[in-house]
């Protein structure tokens, strides 16, 4: 910096620091500030609000002494939510069920997930140009289809009397289930039926999504290299494990990040397939709070589940990038 | 720099003004230009109901032309968070349209005007509303409100002539006493194998299973109350005796598969006009509404028995009706129009013919004529009202019903609790909901 410049005046050594000029500067912060308004008014305002929430036992309908409502009859009650999710309580239980569920629900799907995409994936690569497009439409029309309805279309496959699966099985000889979505002795190895129908319905309506990913990823991944294990005779398979699978370990790594995150906030297949039963088999954590939320208004509690969740998915996605991370390209 | 500043403030303002676009008005309307008094209505979504208010609206407004009402509905489920968000912020409308089982809670937190004695008092109210409807607007001795509809769960049933044939049961069915009902709705029950495909007699709901617990436990002169008013007994031997009753019809009469047949799957009404239930124990408000929906499916509404004894004893919901709002700058105006819609014998005509609800004014019931003219399903329920009792400051009435003791019956139908252990849990479960609350 030359003397010239640091004995120009605040004008500029404004334009040095920040390389615009004012005209410029005044452009920028006005096409800045909506958006910065917008995510705090938006996001940044309800996130702050979730976190104060969980300190109060807050509900909209009674009116609060303090400022937004809080205290008096909304009281400050510290870290009473968070300890009530140990409580021997009807409410503690609950939430205890939610959390499991939505654990088993969300590791259960990545798993199903993954074992169909994958190899799906490189099935439809495998195939000629002309066709590929066509089977990647296919699979993906389920992801833009409304979850409610896709929650209604299985609900009706489902049902016991009239549903399209039980009068398949029945049609080739065997003994359908007697209720695949409210009958709480149901279990496949240990899962509730209820579970497992949620968990169908739910991958036939995101699958296509990583399918694309791992599509995409897979035709980046250079020719060379396989022709390079053709040559050293690698079969199909070992060139799966030993050179796609590997060389997709990024992909694998948003692909499970994703997954895990949509899986830990799905709502609506569970609300409209199960209503989070039988015997609350499939009452995940986001039905939870919901109905805590608007239901009961119970806002204080609901906002401390509601971090419980954000914290679940920090952590899951914070060792999923540990494992999974990777420190090369090609 | 200032005019770095000053365009700042506009954008700002732009985009605050952009935010707060969409919202209503804030809520003391306290009048317009040309001088009238402005009130507010809102309401759910039901087409029936915006049918009724609009009605009696328009001729309020008719008959008071200093007044102008702007009526806003919302969709059922977005109603209550509407509510919620508005009463924070203070913009709700200064007359709205309440369940009557939400009233105490909303007035003990400070959201409703209390109704003044020159309006209405409550022995007035007394006199011309049943007693259970008007039960859910009067909270720790203060009127909050008034009701336009009794809603009655128990005592009647939908029934399906087409699955009465063949069965050698009477149609349409008188059923005097339990055990007639329990012989009768069990040759209606239809089965292929081990599955049950037709339900004789379905009561397995969401309301019906906690409704008939608290039938039962009154008819054999029990309470569910404690004495302090607010705690629960649901540990007695009359609620025991009631679940075990329910666990019989289904466990030993075959009346209904609760694994089949719940408040989930092939519920009570949808299942109902499904053709796989022969009769559906539900509200005469699924007449109503059966009647608009399957227009060309036949079916009657008939009489159900008490559960034990001879007297027929219930508790029942307060039902839709009007309270105005702690904020509304327009008190007066607005229980002017609470008053029109609610307490006035032709209204209550239109809201209850229109609605197909169950009148919550006497008078309606002792000269039914013009009401059955328009909702004749209704005439059945006549004979119950006077024997119904408000259910009583339950605390979160959806809380107690759908989370609480339906769950707990439904898991003792399908034998996974005995009636004991399921009258313990809604007792444990109940009480703390009780003690959270405060």
């Amino acid at each position: 910096m030359t003397r010239a410049a640091i004995a120009g005046g605040a004008g500029v050594r404004r334009k040095e620091r920040t390389g615009l000029r004012p005209g410029q500067r005044v452009f920028v912060w006005g096409s800045l500030i909506p958006i910065f308004l917008y995510l705090g008014v938006f996001a940044l305002f309800p996130m702050i609000w979730v976190v104060v929430l969980s300190f109060f036992n807050y509900s909209p309908v009674r009116v609060g002494d303090g400022p937004l409502g809080l205290g008096g009859r909304n009281p400050f009650i510290g870290l009473g939510n968070f300890a009530a999710m140990f409580a021997d309580t009807q409410a503690g239980e609950l939430f205890r069920i939610s959390v499991k569920n939505t654990l088993i629900f969300a590791f259960l799907v990545l798993a199903v997930n993954l074992a169909i995409t994958l190899p799906l994936a490189v099935l439809v690569e495998s195939v000629h140009a002309r066709v590929k497009g066509l089977f990647r439409a296919i699979y993906f029309l389920p992801t833009i289809s409304s979850a409610v309805a896709v929650a209604i279309m299985w609900g009706y496959v489902f049902h016991p009397q009239q549903g399209l699966l039980n009068n398949f099985i029945k049609l080739i000889g065997l003994t359908p289930p007697k209720a695949w979505l409210t009958d709480p002795s149901a279990f496949v190895f240990g899962v509730p039926l209820a579970m497992v129908a949620a968990i169908i319905a739910y991958v036939w309506m995101d699958f296509g999504y990583n399918l694309v990913i791992f599509i995409a990823a897979l035709q980046g991944i250079p020719r060379e290299i396989r022709d390079a294990a053709h040559i050293d005779g690698a079969t199909g398979w070992q060139e799966f494990r030993r050179i796609t699978v590997p060389l997709l370990q990024p992909t694998l790594l948003l692909v499970c990040t994703l997954t895990m995150i949509s899986s830990f906030q799905v709502f609506v297949i569970f609300q409209v397939m199960t209503g989070g039963g039988p015997q609350n088999q499939t009452r995940s954590l986001t039905m939870e709070i919901y109905e805590n939320a608007f239901r009961f208004q119970a806002m204080g509690w609901a906002a401390s589940m509601s971090l419980v969740l954000f914290a679940m998915v920090l952590i899951v996605t914070l060792v999923q990038f540990r494992v999974l991370r990777t420190d090369w390209e090609y | 720099m200032r005019r770095s500043v000053v365009i700042l403030l506009v954008v700002a303002a732009m985009v605050m003004a952009a935010c707060g676009g969409g919202a209503p008005a804030a809520a003391p309307t306290g009048g317009d230009a040309a001088g009238k008094t402005v009130l507010r209505v809102w309401s759910h979504q039901n087409p029936s109901f915006i049918q009724a208010n609009e009605s009696v609206i328009a001729k309020f407004m008719e008959q008071n032309p200093d007044i102008e009402v702007k009526y806003e509905q919302f969709e059922y489920d977005q109603f209550i968070q509407a509510l919620q968000t508005s009463m924070q912020a203070g913009t709700e409308a200064d007359v709205i349209e309440m369940f009557g089982s939400w009233v105490c809670s909303y007035a003990a937190g400070g959201r409703l005007a209390e109704m003044p004695v020159d309006v209405m008092s409550y022995t007035e109210a007394q006199e011309l509303f049943f007693a259970a409807p008007l039960g859910g607007y009067y909270c720790d001795g203060k009127l909050y409100g008034l009701p336009n509809e009794f809603n009655l769960e128990v005592g009647g049933a939908l029934v399906n002539p087409a699955l009465f044939e063949g069965k050698d049961v009477p149609y349409p069915p008188v059923w005097d006493t339990m055990d007639t009902l329990r012989e009768q709705a069990a040759r209606l029950s239809e089965f292929d194998g081990d599955t049950m495909v037709r339900a004789g007699f379905h009561f397995v709901g969401g309301d019906g299973l906690p409704f008939l617990l608290l039938e039962g436990i009154l008819e054999q002169g029990g309470s569910y109350f404690a004495e302090d008013g607010k705690h629960f007994t649901f540990d007695t031997p009359e609620a025991i005796a009631t679940i075990q009753l329910l666990m019989d019809m289904v466990q030993k009469d075959k009346l209904v598969d609760p694994v089949l047949f719940n408040a989930e799957t092939n519920q009570p009404y949808d299942g109902f006009f499904a053709g796989v239930v022969a009769s559906s124990f539900i509200g005469s408000w699924a007449a109503g509404q059966g009647l608009v929906n399957y227009p060309d499916f036949e079916f009657d509404y008939v009489n159900t028995p008490v559960l034990f004894g001879a007297q027929r004893k219930y508790a029942a919901d307060a039902g839709w009706g009007k309270v105005v709002s702690a904020n509304s700058a327009n008190q007066e105006a607005a229980w002017k129009l609470v008053k029109f819609m609610t307490a006035e014998q032709a209204n209550a005509v239109t809201f209850n013919g229109v609605t197909g609800t169950i009148p919550a004014l006497k008078a309606l019931v002792e000269n039914p004529q013009e009401l059955l003219a328009k909702a004749p399903w209704v005439e059945p329920t006549f004979k119950l009202l006077p024997d119904g009792q408000y259910l009583g400051n339950v605390s979160d009435r959806d809380k107690l019903f759908y989370d609480i003791i339906y769950p707990a019956i439904l898991q003792a139908l399908q034998g996974s609790m005995t009636a004991e252990q399921a009258a313990q849990t809604i007792h444990a479960q109940a009480n703390e909901m009780v003690d959270s609350a405060q």
